[in-house]
């Protein structure tokens, strides 16, 4: 591979020493990396002795398929894995050893791992109930899911950070500047922060947050465990060292001195994890730890006029700009849209460009991306909708549904409820029509609608044979009655203890996959269930164990009613090694860290670029370690916060982009309001940067 | 050519191939899930995958120096119990005192690369190598059957390829090693296979002439002994049948049916705030 001299010092000289490079995204820092632990290991250091550490998994893919790709021997065996992996490792082994200072009432039980989607159940469980009597964050007005993701958040933040979770409240608290009425809900959060560790302690339960807790108080302090990492990991290389938080910094301040070499990767100008704990600043600190610093400042991503373009939005956005690239038209590297009013007519013209670089400029889907500053379901949707109808394969960050609205997996529910009359929630007509159009080959919704009013009763589906009336039972036809009643008598032979998961794997691979049956063959079908699969048996395995004389069927149904369970889809980042244009909010695509040729940047007059969610909970700059204890968050303060955002994350898209920017622009947005974000004002103020003609489509 | 850049050979994914190669172009190369029971109990196999997963973790914990007696006075199943006395009492009979638990190895075969996962591989300075493999299933395969297994073939053979690390830089002489098995649920019974040279060439050309057929075959057909597909999760999918096959008789790999823990504590961007 052709390297830069400057690549070289890190790929492969300097094999012993420290080194922390730095630059901007695409100028190749990763590839320098990867080369280097091909080179570590062509000198003969054991695979074993080599750590990869990433902020998180996908950013961790490149390294991996990149060593895999080489065949060179041992760069199958190098670990690429983030920080909470190598905790829970720790942990599981030293349990033993640590569970009695730990504050777990359990000691000599195994430790639990509830996992982020228990972890909302058990918020809703431990908290939900105090919540309502005690009328806590009254006048709050999110659904209370994301209260309790921003109460997890709180708590992770806290053992991240490293400050005693007894102090989000006060901190937060300290930086408001609102009414005092209103900072109650600070005290609120506190207190429900307080009650979710509280009771985690009681069940051994480790949730992330606590994990990290751990780490930093039990595990790594003792000699043990330290040493079971820096005794075998010699040699350490750290990707996105920005995006991680002062935890990692913390151990890294102890760890580098026994490395044998190191290289810590930073990318200027990032810290898009910020909302997540990064500490971009602290991170650069550790370069004071190295023996060497190599910083990377030519661009090998970013074509000339993509590189202008850059330049032009850069100085905009009033930041070190450099020289201008020579020769660059940075015109040439960006398309406006012509005049779209309406939301869906930016979502065709989109399509209309994604399929004419596909199919008539031979460009590989897998070199598109498709960004927005969210990807909501209707906007995913309506994308892979249009995209296959113009054969474009696609990809996304997460399916277009929550797991529990893919009509699978309704129907499965549906069936559960008719299987499981003790759990006394009989499904509604409607919802048993549905579930038998999935189920059933070739039966239509009319049809499903006649077998439901006519058999469907008092919670529970009687025979065929119950239609008296010839007619309706040859409007249906034998052949449809014959599978139904064949799905029918499999279910009245349900055990009524059997587990949900169990039930679903069985009925799936006994009936709904079966020749005649909807799902036969369905492959997306499959991984669907398989996702519920694992769902459900993860809450039974928790639940069981937390209070066996729980109905663990009857809760995990209606919590997936509520919201609570199967409303996310955990993604699987194996799809990332897939083909096809990615659909992606634009900080997923970023974290990915994967160049592509072309980007399509969708609903650019959306306030979401470069403003923060709306998180009245908690705050990733008031619990960060920089904030000045007292300080109050002003204006102006959001302003600035939004303003490095922006420049982050549209600077980030673009120093990944090699040839060119699609712009998708509409007057009205997808609620039909007027849309003139801060990204709409930025691109039009650069516009007098750009050197020379506009080049609209 | 089929298979990916980036894919790596393993016991697993070969004899996967060797039992079905619909079940290895399903699992490997279209990563299909597919959400079937293996056997008729699956409350008994999950507990049992758990015992043994439990059990691997005390021998792991117990080879890393932790102290016996808490380990022992945490185990709160009679069943891992007796294994982890067995396995004090003679899981580490003979094997010499160099040791490496959970230790990852790669050799070369062909223009790929295969990977060995192995419990614990042991070398005494010129003298034995040993790669051992602790089993807590009920069934002990006849020895014949045993030696057959991708699992003898390729640690063996990765061993002598790629252990001269383990052994101050000096490739390892095939005579020297041998795969030992430990089975928990027979009072610690060993099936022992040595290694030489004949057994190591055979070995590297069945497995690379395996590789390029894999690579190279134009259909993944599937497996004509039926029997097989009651104890695959794809049986629907390849309508091969409906119920799964009974426990008792399940003969299947337990490190092979480990379900894959999908760790999400990386994911957490992924939650709406
Ligand atoms: S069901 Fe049978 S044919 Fe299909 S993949 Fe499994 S073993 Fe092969």
């Amino acid at each position: 591979m052709y390297l830069l001299v400057k690549q070289q010092q890190v790929a492969r000289q300097n094999l012993d020493r420290k080194i922390f490079l730095e630059g901007l995204a695409g100028t190749g820092k990763t590839t320098a990396g990867i080369e280097r632990v091909k080179q570590l290991l062509q000198a003969g250091v054991p695979p074993s002795a080599i750590l990869v550490l990433v902020p998180q998994q996908a950013t961790g893919l490149p390294w991996q398929d990149a060593l895999r790709r080489s065949r060179a021997p041992g760069s199958a065996e190098v670990r690429v894995t983030t920080l909470g992996t190598l905790a829970r490792e720790l942990l599981e082994l030293f349990w033993p050893l640590i569970a009695a200072d730990t504050g777990c009432a359990q000691p000599l039980a195994p430790p639990r791992f509830p996992g982020l989607e228990l972890s909302q159940y058990l918020m809703r469980r431990f908290v939900g109930g105090e919540i309502e009597r005690r009328d806590y964050f009254r006048g709050v007005t999110i659904s209370r899911n994301r209260l309790y993701t921003q109460i997890v958040d709180n708590l992770n933040k806290s053992a991240l950070v490293g400050f005693p979770p007894e102090e989000i409240g006060s901190r937060l608290k300290s930086a408001w500047r609102g009414s005092s009425e209103q900072a109650f809900i600070y005290d609120d959060a506190q207190a429900c922060a307080s009650l979710f560790r509280a009771a985690c302690l009681r069940h051994n339960l480790i949730d992330f947050s606590l994990l990290i807790d751990i780490l930093r108080k039990n595990l790594w302090p003792l000699e043990n465990a330290r040493g079971y990492l820096t005794r075998r990991y010699r040699h350490l290389l750290v990707d996105n060292l920005e995006e991680d938080t002062p935890t990692l910094h913390d151990l890294l301040r102890d760890w580098l001195p026994q490395c044998h070499s190191a290289l810590l990767i930073h990318d200027n100008e990032a810290g898009l994890r910020r909302f997540l704990g990064a500490d971009p600043a602290q991170a650069h600190s550790l370069r004071a730890l190295c023996d060497l610093g190599v910083t990377l400042d030519r661009r090998r991503a970013m074509s000339v006029d993509v590189a202008a373009l850059h330049h032009a939005l850069a100085k905009t956005q009033g930041r070190e700009a450099g020289p201008m690239p020579k020769g660059g038209n940075g015109r040439a590297a960006i398309r406006w849209p012509g005049r779209a009013r309406w939301h869906p007519q930016m979502i065709d013209w989109t399509v209309e460009h994604v399929a004419r670089l596909v199919h008539e400029e031979d460009v590989a889907a897998r070199e598109i991306v498709v960004v927005a500053p969210f990807m909501p379901d209707a906007l995913r949707f309506a994308l892979q909708t249009r995209l296959d109808e113009r054969g474009v394969p696609h990809r996304s960050h997460r399916p277009s549904r929550a797991l529990r609205d893919e009509p699978e997996v309704r129907a499965l529910l549906t069936f559960a409820r008719l299987a499981q009359p003790a759990a006394g929630l009989a499904p509604d007509r409607f919802d048993v029509a549905s579930a038998l159009l999935s189920a059933i080959e070739d039966l239509d919704p009319i049809r499903a609608r006649l077998l439901a009013d006519a058999l469907y009763r008092d919670g529970g589906l009687l025979p065929f044979e119950h239609i008296r009336d010839t007619r309706l039972q040859q409007r249906i036809t034998f052949q449809l009655g014959e599978k139904y009643d064949r799905l029918c008598s499999w279910l009245a032979r349900v055990p009524a203890e059997q587990p949900l998961d169990l039930f679903f794997s069985a009925f799936f691979c006994e009936v709904m996959s079966q020749p005649g049956f909807g799902l036969h063959r369905r492959e997306s079908a499959g991984a669907t269930v398989a996702n519920l699969v694992d769902s459900a048996r993860n809450f039974r395995r928790l639940l069981t164990e937390l209070d066996p004389e729980a109905s663990v069927t009857a809760d995990y149904l209606r919590m997936v009613e509520e919201g609570v369970l199967a409303n996310q889809y955990l993604r699987d980042w194996e799809l990332d090694r897939s083909e096809g244009v990615l659909l992606a909010p634009a900080h997923t695509f970023l974290m990915s860290n994967r160049p592509v040729d072309y980007q399509f940047w969708l609903n650019v007059g959306n306030s979401g670029w470069g403003r923060r969610v709306y998180q009245p909970l908690t705050h990733p700059w008031v619990l960060s370690r920089h904030w000045e204890p007292g300080r109050k968050w002003l204006d102006a303060d959001e302003e600035a916060a939004g303003a490095e955002s922006l420049a982050n994350v549209a600077l980030g898209l673009l120093r990944r982009c090699r040839k060119r920017v699609y712009l998708g622009i509409s007057e009205y947005g997808e609620r039909g309001m007027e849309e003139r974000g801060p990204l709409l004002l930025a691109l039009h103020n650069m516009q007098h940067h750009l050197s020379s003609g506009a080049a609209d489509v | 050519m089929n298979l990916p850049e980036d894919f790596v050979f393993s016991q697993g994914n070969l004899q996967d191939y060797v039992d079905c190669p619909r079940r290895f172009e399903l699992k490997y190369l279209r990563r299909q899930r597919w959400p079937a029971a293996e056997v008729d109990d699956m409350a008994a196999f999950e507990r049992h995958l758990e015992q043994g997963d439990q059990f691997h973790r005390l021998v792991q914990q117990s080879l890393l120096g932790l102290p016996e007696e808490t380990l022992r006075s945490r185990i709160n199943d009679d069943e891992v119990a007796r294994w982890y006395d067995a396995w004090l009492a003679n899981g580490l009979a003979e094997v010499p005192a160099q040791r490496w638990p959970e230790l990852t190895l790669t050799a070369r075969l062909g223009k790929w690369l295969l990977l060995a996962k192995m419990d614990l591989v042991a070398i005494e300075p010129g003298g034995a190598a040993l790669v051992l493999d602790w089993k807590t299933g009920r069934h002990q395969p006849r020895p014949e059957r045993q030696a057959q297994r991708l699992q003898t073939r390729v640690y063996r053979y990765v061993l002598a390829e790629a252990g001269a690390r383990l052994n101050g830089g000096e490739a390892i002489d095939q005579t020297r090693i041998e795969m030992r098995y430990w089975y928990a649920q027979h009072e610690g019974d060993v099936l022992r296979f040595p290694y030489d040279e004949d057994q190591y060439k055979a070995d590297g050309r069945f497995l690379r002439d395996l590789a390029r057929e894999i690579d190279s075959c134009e259909v993944f057909p599937l497996t004509e002994e039926v029997r097989r597909c009651r104890f695959c999760v794809y049986r629907s999918l390849c309508d091969r049948g409906e119920q799964p096959g009974s426990l008792a008789e399940w003969e299947g790999d337990e490190d092979m049916a480990l379900p894959t823990d999908a760790l999400d504590i990386d994911a957490l961007d992924e939650i709406a705030f």
